[in-house]
């Protein structure tokens, strides 16, 4: 196991679960933060603290706009989360490969 | 990690590192989940196979004995035609809700696409009137070419998504309209309902196999 190291970034429950579900979304495609909140049924505060720790290891893009006079939140996976969770999940592939 | 903010609303579980058969499994569900932010190809194939069955079926037991089809039947056809563009607009933005980018953009396209080609089909089907054709001429006309459309406009949204099946079901609803034509009124109602509303209740079959599986 100490070959192949699994990024400490996304190999955490609920950042895990924030990455596949960006990842599942089109490659230039972006979601609202209140959508995205009840794909993952996470609390709001939760939800910003984690995408927080994602934006500081620049796999996520929050984008503040404006719909009329609503502010609204997008968030995306940048191609380097992109990348990131590929290579996570193939780690992953190997690890279990490996350990059966 | 966040030891000096007691209050962060983090949980030690939210932060844990999942073990390696559990991490894959989140990631499993996540992928099933966001797959309520496309549209469902099971429901959509399915309405617009009712449709189809049910309206030209109509059409064809009204007209069968060499007669117009009824008011009723022609009625009931542009209902369920209406029904299920209703229905796909519904579906369609309830799902996609919330997303914006690139696919947002290529589906706003996409859906313009289809008034584009029906009023270019109803110009179509009018000028062939005004030009004299006969009431069997135009018949067999409009149905082919709405059948052209919506089949050419499932093949691009197959290249689009990257859907095999709806290209398929393009595919075959294009050549469909086209042997209608060529069976002649009222056969062609025929079988618009059963080749045409039954390749698309064929195809809902195979995405919802394709969904589960």
């Amino acid at each position: 196991m100490a070959d192949v190291e699994l990024d400490p970034v996304i190999h955490a429950q609920a950042r895990l679960r924030v990455v596949a579900t960006l990842a599942s979304l089109g490659a230039h495609d972006r979601i609202a933060f209140p959508r995205l909140q009840k794909l993952l049924d996470m609390t709001a505060g939760n939800l910003s603290t984690h995408l927080r720790r994602l934006e500081e290891a620049d796999y996520v893009l929050i984008t503040k706009t404006h719909e009329g006079r609503t502010p609204a939140t997008y968030v995306e996976l940048t191609l380097a989360g992109r990348l990131a969770f590929r290579t996570y999940t193939q780690s992953l592939r190997a690890l279990l490969g490996d350990a059966s | 990690m966040a030891t000096d903010e007691p209050r962060d609303v983090t949980s030690r579980t939210d932060d844990a590192a999942p073990d390696l058969a559990e991490a894959l499994a989140i990631i499993a569900a996540q992928r099933a989940r966001a797959e309520d932010t496309r549209p469902s190809g099971t429901l959509l194939f399915g309405i617009w196979g009712v449709a189809w069955l049910v309206g030209y079926g109509a059409l064809w037991l009204t007209a069968r004995d060499g007669g117009r089809p009824s008011v009723l039947a022609v009625a009931i056809a542009i209902g369920g035609g209406v029904a299920a563009v209703a229905v796909t607009i519904v579906h369609t933005t309830h799902r996609t809700r919330g997303i914006a980018g690139a696919s947002a953009r290529q589906g706003l396209l996409y859906g313009l696409a289809w008034p584009i080609g029906f009023v270019a089909q109803t110009m179509i089907v009018a000028g062939l009137g005004q030009a004299g054709a006969a009431n069997e001429v135009t018949a067999l006309a409009a149905n082919a070419i709405a059948a052209l459309v919506v089949g050419l406009l499932y093949i691009a949204g197959g290249m689009m998504l990257d859907l095999t099946s709806m290209y398929v079901i393009g595919g075959w609803m294009a050549l469909t309209g086209a042997a209608a034509a060529l069976a002649g009124v009222p056969g062609s109602y025929l079988v618009m309902a059963l080749a045409g509303g039954g390749g698309m209740l064929v195809g809902a079959l195979v995405e919802s196999v394709r969904a589960r599986g």
